[in-house]
């Protein structure tokens, strides 16, 4: 329990000092030197590969995303903050939330537009969309909201999506951070119908951000909300941490300096994609399309792919570098306003030397694949425990973390040793406690963060 | 006794009606509350009703434009412009295109999406052929004829008779998001094309509610050329509610809510903050749409009523809870007055006719005595001496009841004066004995003093206290005439001195006990008729006492007789 605290305390600290190294990187070599584009990398999990065989590879595109530069005005924020006033707010968490509203208010310039909606049985706009300039008459509006009421979770997105829509002819980066420490109960409630509901606002370019109190949330319908609107999860346990994270959210937000990204990963005729792991994508024929909704200053995106080489003898050679992928990335650069692109291009080299293939192994492709399989291990989990199954839920992460283990020890990789250590807890826990409600938030959520990797890395 | 009971008699006749009064005003206050209720119930239908009007409008309109949309669409563009729009209309979840018996899109496997999946399984019946897109036209149409929508709905029905911004545009921009053609200006050039198209077009076109896994969906799909392919939306439930919830009114009584439900009796949406359980049931549902079919506008109200009715009840019964009191206290405050009054009447009848007896009764025994002697037919030495001392006697009996007349008015108005001087009670009360002890016994009673020798000086007022002993005395004489002793008590006891008169005569009636030192006040019975008294004795005895700083109290001993304590607390001169 407490390792756990620690590995979540550590993550949020960590958040907060990059944060900060940011802005100071921001100002620096980077800017000067015009390196404002998205960069995209393509890698294999090995450079050479065997020859002739018939063969799956990991194909891993990465974006990296430049800092914002310092010299353009960041573009204005249009946020929306959807505060839970239901009963069970009451006391440390709606104090600690007012405090993160207000901490999220002075964190916003004169340019940005804020708003903030409430709910409980119904929904109420105490603070309509507005430049954030009336600083201490927003902040005295705050301070009287009172706890007391059900959860009109749907309503209350609704609403403070309504007050984003004021502004959005203009060119905001338009953000709904959304609260909640219970279970909605007036309103749609199933996790598909607040995913549709984000799919939906994500196609006005609107994301939700949705922050979980406490152990009585959905995690499910959070989770969804916010990956199909692309926007951040996070899970606390107190109140106590809530300004915390709006600060780094709205760091996030702040950030963004690229929007409606989509990535087409072009592959060879004869080499096949067989699945794409943790994001949602369409494979037609060849091409493999990818899309994400925004990118954040300095932040790295990634996708994986399983793409499977067919046995040959005439294209594969070996000796022979050929190219394994073509990668295409366009998206809104939001300072200049204007459609960009960016290629990645990954080659690989054959050989019939098994040593030299192991040699060439690109531990952090292996790496990234091997934590994301884990992810989509403890999703599973999850599922498997929702079913009554305890057992083959446990099972599951217990295979997962051997997994990690065993292909940690061959690389000698910290990382994955540290989450196999990790899972290898949690599975513990739950095999003599059962599956209990923290445990399936901390499953669900770094399941998330892991694959849509929105925290910012290290 | 016969006016007294008239007098309670004639109250209860009053109060009757009043209470019947109280009765049907109550009566009536209830039904007025239901009417109340009930136009209130009305009022919030009638809302529910326009809120259902206004999304069914909204909801046609939205698909109507979406159909237009769709039918709008260039045949060559198709697929382009469709992937278009699910791309970027948060009105539009998937799209479809189906040509001779086949889907081309979304293409079933890997190429697809998971959603697009979904889709695909959700609307297999359609897409595999084995049931026909127009399976519901008719279906549709005929309940559109039935409801007769479109036509009645009065204009000010809509929203925008609600004076509220943001309802308006919120409305507003779900419909423009409908009219998704608008946006794709490329079309508006080419529309000379459409002409052509008009000769073999169909127009064939249809939405379809359809549930899968108990859940709603819609399908809207169009045909625009015979044997041409058949393609649509599937709509975004989702955003749809998510507009339409904005518009519904803000209801501000705790007691009553709109809720709108889905098939399932879900909550979709609830205005008004009044805490709706699932062991609540509606008064009023009220369909929403055929377009959402077994979706229901639900109108809530607490069993207590609204709050704004609510009190006007609390306060009707209020009013009316003090009106009745008013009366019946009232009532209760004027009889007794009656009846004290008469009593005091009475009273004071009896007083001056017994007054008049105890002053004529020593007069006449002093004039006769007087007379008697006057005539001086009397020699015997020893008689002379006995009739002169009986008119002494009845002279200081007529003083006394001429004092204590005297004394009452004094008391009465708190004029009495008193002298306090230094003296020994027990002297003072052994003498009081010695003068009195001829006429106790006279009376053939025996005179007993248990008196403990111990300092009783006291100051206080002699004569008072003189006239107090005496009163008691000439009780016990009165009454306990057949007993056989009187006997005089005085002692110390801690700081007070107790004095005791007690005789053995027939005592007091325990119901009497309390009433004795009342002004005015004779026990009614045959020992004392043949008494004559004033019923002033005990009253002024007490009021001395008390006056003096001392107390008098009566307690009876048994088998019979009774005792009357004076406690005096401030005897210590010092």
């Amino acid at each position: 329990m407490t390792q756990l605290k620690q590995h979540y305390f550590s993550a949020i600290l960590s958040f907060l000092a990059i944060a900060t190294v940011f802005s100071l990187i921001t100002g620096t070599a980077w800017a000067k030197a015009g390196h404002n584009k998205v960069i995209c990398r393509v890698e294999t999990d090995r450079a050479i590969l065997p020859a002739g065989d018939s063969q799956t590879v990991i194909l891993k595109i990465t974006l990296d995303a430049p800092a914002a530069p310092v010299n353009i005005k960041r573009p204005a924020v249009n946020l929306s903050l959807v505060l839970d006033q239901s009963g069970s707010m009451n006391g440390t968490k709606i104090k600690k939330a007012k405090a993160a509203a207000i901490e999220a208010l002075t964190r916003l310039g004169l340019q940005d537009i804020f708003s903030v909606v409430v709910y409980d049985t119904n929904v109420h706009t105490i603070v309509p969309a507005q430049n954030a300039r009336n600083i201490q008459g927003i902040i005295n509006t705050i301070q009287q909201i009172r706890a007391g009421g059900s959860t009109a979770l749907f309503g209350g997105v609704s609403q403070g999506a309504a007050e984003i829509r004021k502004n959005l002819e203009s060119d905001f980066v338009n953000r709904i951070i959304l609260l909640s420490d219970g279970l909605a109960n007036v309103g749609p409630r199933m996790p598909s119908d607040l995913g549709r509901l984000g799919a939906a606002l994500i196609k006005e370019n609107i994301s939700v951000t949705t922050i979980g109190v406490g152990t009585d949330y959905n995690e499910d319908l959070m989770a969804q909300l916010a990956q199909k609107s692309d926007g951040n999860i996070y899970f606390v346990e107190s109140g106590v941490d809530l300004p915390r994270i709006f600060a780094a959210e709205l760091g996030d937000v702040l950030n963004v300096v690229a929007k409606k990204v989509k990535v087409t990963i072009t592959l060879p005729d004869n080499i096949q994609a067989v699945k794409i792991i943790g994001r949602e994508g369409r494979i037609r024929d060849n091409q493999v399309e990818l899309y994400m909704n925004q990118l954040y200053g300095n932040q790295e995106k990634y996708a994986l792919i399983e793409v499977n080489i067919p046995e040959s003898k005439s294209w594969s050679k070996p000796g022979t570098k050929i190219k394994i992928a073509h990668a295409d990335v366009i998206y809104d650069n939001p300072f200049t306003n204007t459609r960009e692109q960016s290629t990645g291009i990954s080659y690989a080299s054959f050989s019939k030397d098994s040593k030299k293939v192991a040699k060439s192994a690109n531990i952090d492709v292996v790496r990234e694949y091997q934590l994301n399989l884990n992810a989509l291990a403890k999703e599973k989990a999850i599922k498997l425990s929702d079913k009554g199954n305890k057992k083959e839920a446990v099972k599951e992460l217990k295979q997962s973390a051997a997994k990690l283990k065993k292909i940690g020890t061959l690389y000698e990789d910290k990382e994955m040793l540290e989450q196999a250590g990790e899972i290898e807890i949690q599975a513990d826990r739950i095999e003599s406690q059962g599956m209990s409600k923290k445990s399936r938030k901390l499953l669900r959520t770094e399941s998330y963060q892991m694959k849509n990797q929105q925290m910012i890395k290290k | 006794m016969k006016s007294r009971r008239s007098i309670i008699v004639f109250w209860a006749l009053f109060l009757m009606p009043t209470l019947i009064i109280a009765g049907l005003a109550l009566k009536l206050l209830s039904h007025e509350q239901e009417r109340i209720n009930q136009s209130a119930i009305k009022a919030l239908s009638q809302r529910a009703e326009t809120v259902s009007q206004t999304i069914h409008i909204t909801i046609e309109d939205v698909l109507e434009n979406l159909k237009q949309s769709l039918l709008a669409i260039e045949q060559d563009t198709l697929e382009t412009t469709l992937l278009i729009w699910e791309e970027t209309n948060p009105l539009v979840r998937n799209i479809f295109l189906y040509n001779n018996q086949t889907l081309k899109y979304p293409a079933r496997g890997m190429e697809s999406t998971l959603e697009e999946r979904r889709f695909i399984a959700r609307y297999e019946p359609l897409f595999s052929g084995r049931v026909k897109f127009d399976f519901n036209t008719a279906s549709i149409k005929e309940l559109q004829k039935l409801k007769g929508i479109g036509a009645v709905y009065p204009k000010t029905a809509r929203y925008d008779s609600i004076p509220e911004k943001q309802t308006k545009s919120s409305r507003q921009k779900l419909v423009a998001l409908s009219k998704v053609v608008q946006k794709a200006p490329d079309l508006k050039q080419e529309s000379s094309g459409l002409n052509k198209l008009k000769q073999n077009s169909t127009n064939k076109s249809g939405w379809i509610p359809w549930f899968s896994e108990n859940r709603l969906h819609i399908l809207g799909w169009v045909k625009k050329i015979e044997k041409g392919p058949i393609y649509g939306i599937e709509l975004e439930l989702m955003t749809l509610l998510s507009r339409l919830v904005l518009d519904f009114p803000e209801i501000s009584d705790p007691g009553a809510a709109l809720v709108l439900m889905d098939g399932n009796s879900n909550v979709i949406h609830q205005t008004g903050t009044m805490d709706v359980t699932p062991d609540k049931k509606p008064v009023k549902l009220i369909h929403v749409s055929n377009l959402l079919p077994h979706w229901y506008i639900g109108v809530f109200i607490d069993d207590k009523g609204f709050g704004t009715i609510k009190g006007f009840l609390y306060i009707s019964i209020l009013l009316l809870a003090i009106f009745i009191v008013a009366i019946i206290s009232g009532g209760i405050l004027l009889t007794r007055l009656t009846l004290t009054n008469m009593k005091d009447a009475r009273q004071k009848t009896s007083f001056v006719s017994s007054v008049s007896h105890e002053l004529k009764t020593p007069l006449t025994s002093i004039r006769m005595y007087a007379e008697l002697l006057l005539s001086k037919r009397v020699k015997n030495e020893e008689k002379i001496q006995t009739y002169l001392s009986t008119i002494v006697n009845e002279s200081s009996r007529l003083t006394r009841l001429i004092n204590n007349i005297l004394d009452f008015g004094k008391l009465e108005q708190g004029n009495k004066k008193y002298h306090l001087e230094n003296f020994e009670l027990d002297g003072f009360l052994e003498q009081i004995i010695k003068t009195h002890s001829i006429r106790i016994e006279n009376q053939g009673l025996e005179i007993k003093t248990l008196i403990k020798k111990r300092n009783y000086k006291i100051k206080t007022d002699k004569d008072a206290l003189e006239q107090v002993i005496l009163n008691l005395l000439d009780n016990a004489l009165k009454y306990a005439g057949q007993g056989r002793f009187i006997k005089f008590v005085l002692k110390k006891e801690n700081s007070s001195i107790i004095l005791k008169i007690c005789d053995d005569g027939p005592g007091i009636p325990k119901e009497q006990q309390s009433k004795i030192f009342e002004k005015f006040h004779r026990i009614d019975n045959s020992l004392t008729s043949q008494q004559p008294g004033s019923g002033l004795g005990l009253s002024i005895a007490q009021q001395i006492i008390k006056d003096l700083g001392g107390k008098l109290y009566f307690k009876p001993v048994s088998p019979n007789g009774s005792c009357f304590i004076i406690r005096i607390n401030n005897y210590d001169p010092s």
